[in-house]
């Protein structure tokens, strides 16, 4: 079955970025549970049309990481909780799309570094795109949009010591040159990040303004 | 019978013998005409010496320009110098000059004209040829030394003697991913690039030295959408003072950006589907097309019958439209090269227009180079065109072909009467 027929939900050509428009997408893959936070689209684009003068599609679209569908994404997020094994068309098709300048943001769900999800998408990604290492805390994601001079923001389920317990105080990056292609977060923001949009009138600090950094970051860098 | 012959062959050498011994020692032409065919140089010194009232030279081929310059020196010194050729010249040309582009590529233009064949090389040895001539231009990555290209008439040689001076580029528009891939293919070519992306009120995301747009500081100037209008007025500035300036999309919709476009902004055009990865991959990139292009521009690529790209000049600067807005398609979407022929194309077209000052690489006249890029249109500019010889001139050439057919004969006719005679048993 191809990736194309696997689509659960195919989006028509229209939905597909107009000139300008940026569209967030969720890569789709074989394995694991893809589809693990749907409500992150949703509120990061909530996010980018309330602080930024970005043209942003209001729906986010669903691309198969094996479909030539992904090359018209070149900001893809990827979660899931259970392991990640890529094929062999998922893993040229993600080589292609890092050398060519788009950008994989993979998050944990499991907030968890001996956790499934995390051992397999990090050996999964390594052989496609490259050794994983740390993004130093200065590097300019962390002041594309908001300031965020301590790295990462951290996110309640680290701090309440769910999954394994710790705090991560960097994310991990593959890098083309000086650009990032793949950022890689043990810190779940898929959770942090997986509510209505509206519910952000409850909180007092929004939580999703680093989720504007990184769709900055890769609409200007 | 056999007497008679021998006879005959010594009368020949003897004949021959004292036409040669009157060529060598006849005057000049009756009102001090001197024609030289062949050893050219032996000539220039003895005009130098005792200059003739009219100093003729009939060429095989174009002269060096040590040769051209001496001919040169002796008509700016009184003398009446003429040439003409033994066959017809073609008129040739060389030229080698740096791109203004970070990778160092060297521009190659050569020409031949009247059909005759034209080989190109360079220190490291052969490029090209043009079998029946006509006119070419390569790009090289590097060159070795000095370009020549000869002919059956000619040489022509050139070599690089400039290098550019290649200031950043800046780039302005909205955050997207048309301001993304253009910024990030300039950088991965070699570009310094700084840009200015629009990203909310009040908010612009930079990198790079940011400061007044002027030829000092930037190269070229790029502008993808209106968020630019503001700096208009700065931009125009810089392209009358010789700036370059990219509009991208429908920027000269806007009426800042308006009288400085080369043509109008006409209604979208889509993209044909799947032509990315074709061998024409901007037809399946959509864009507004130059419409009703100015006078004075120049439609440099069209797409079924209307411009997509065209360019003008203002004042000292150029203006460049640019009518695609997607090209990131192109390089994401594209075939296994794609991203390099869009880092490719955008550098090209940022060199077409940049602000790239000269620096010599050597002090001009040190020596260094022995450039002679056009052999027959510096003749001609040395001692004017040719002219044909009068018949009676023309036979008083001086012959070096001739000479060498008179001893041929003479030695020839000695050897034949001695052989003869030593075969018949005399001395």
């Amino acid at each position: 079955m191809s990736a194309n027929k696997r689509t659960r939900f195919p989006i028509p050509d229209s939905r597909f970025p107009t000139s300008g428009e940026f569209v967030f997408a969720t890569a789709q893959y074989e394995s694991g549970d893809w589809d693990s936070a749907p409500l992150v689209p949703a509120n990061l684009i909530d996010s980018v049309a309330k602080y930024t003068s970005l043209p942003v599609a209001p729906t986010g679209a669903i691309v198969a990481l094996a479909s030539d569908d992904l090359f018209r994404f070149p900001l893809v997020f990827l979660t899931g909780h259970l392991p990640v094994r890529f094929t062999d068309a998922e893993r040229t098709n993600v080589r292609r799309f890092a050398d060519r300048g788009g950008m994989l943001f993979v998050d944990d769900h499991n907030h968890d570094i001996d956790g499934a999800f995390h051992k397999t998408a990090v050996e999964e990604l390594t052989r496609a795109v490259g050794p994983l290492s740390r993004l130093p805390n200065t590097h300019p994601i962390y002041s594309a949009f908001f300031k965020f001079p301590d790295g990462p923001p951290n996110t309640s389920h680290e701090l309440n010591g769910w999954g394994d317990n710790l705090v991560h105080s960097h994310l991990l990056a593959a890098m083309r040159g000086n650009r990032i292609a793949v950022l890689y977060s043990n810190k779940d923001y898929s959770s942090e990040w997986g509510y209505h949009p509206d519910n952000k009138r409850f909180l007092a600090i929004d939580n999703t303004k680093f989720g504007v950094n990184i769709i900055v970051y890769a609409l200007t860098r | 019978m056999r007497r008679a012959c021998e006879h005959a062959l010594r009368v020949i050498a003897i004949a021959a013998i004292a036409t040669l011994l009157w060529r060598a020692i006849r005057p000049p032409i009756a009102g001090g005409v001197d024609v030289v065919h062949g050893d050219l140089r032996r000539a220039l010194v003895r005009w130098t010496l005792s200059p003739a009232t009219e100093m003729r030279v009939v060429l095989d081929a174009a002269p060096d320009p040590s040769t051209r310059d001496w001919l040169r020196a002796l008509a700016r010194a009184g003398g009446s110098v003429h040439w003409s050729s033994s066959r017809p010249f073609a008129a040739a040309a060389v030229v080698a000059e740096p791109v203004p582009e970070p990778n160092g590529v060297t521009r190659v233009r050569f020409a031949s004209a009247s059909g005759e064949a034209v080989s190109v090389a360079d220190d490291a040895g052969a490029i090209d040829t043009l079998p029946r001539g006509g006119a070419r231009e390569l790009e090289l990555g590097a060159v070795a030394g000095a370009v020549r290209a000869s002919g059956t008439t000619f040489t022509a040689t050139s070599e690089v003697r400039d290098s550019v001076v290649l200031r950043p580029v800046l780039l302005l528009g909205a955050a997207g991913w048309e301001s993304k891939f253009t910024i990030a293919a300039l950088e991965e070519r070699g570009w310094r690039v700084a840009s200015r992306v629009h990203v909310a009120p009040n908010i612009d995301v930079t990198q790079g030295s940011l400061g007044s747009i002027d030829t000092v500081r930037y190269a070229a100037v790029i502008v993808l959408d209106s968020t630019a209008a503001p700096s208009a007025n700065e931009i125009a500035r810089y392209a009358r003072a010789g700036g370059g300036v990219i509009l991208g999309g429908s920027t000269a919709r806007s009426g800042a950006f308006a009288s400085l476009a080369p043509g109008r902004v006409g209604a979208r055009v889509a993209g044909v589907a799947g032509a990315v990865s074709s061998a024409s991959p901007r037809t399946g990139l959509g864009g507004f097309p130059v419409s009703s292009p100015a006078a004075d521009a120049v439609v440099l690529e069209s797409r079924d019958g209307v411009a997509m790209i065209a360019a003008r000049r203002l004042d000292a600067g150029r203006v460049m439209q640019v009518g695609y807005d997607e090209t990131w398609r192109w390089r994401m979407a594209g075939g296994d090269e794609s991203a390099a022929a869009h880092r490719a194309w955008w550098s090209r077209l940022v060199a077409a227009v940049a602000y790239a000052p000269l620096a010599p690489l050597a002090p001009r006249g040190s020596g260094l180079t022995s450039v002679d890029e056009t052999p027959l249109a510096s003749l001609v500019d040395a001692v004017g065109p040719s002219t044909p010889m009068e018949g009676r001139i023309a036979a008083h050439t001086d012959n070096a072909r001739l000479d060498w057919m008179l001893f041929i004969l003479i030695a020839a006719s000695l050897l034949a009467e001695w052989t003869s005679r030593r075969l018949r048993g005399a001395r």
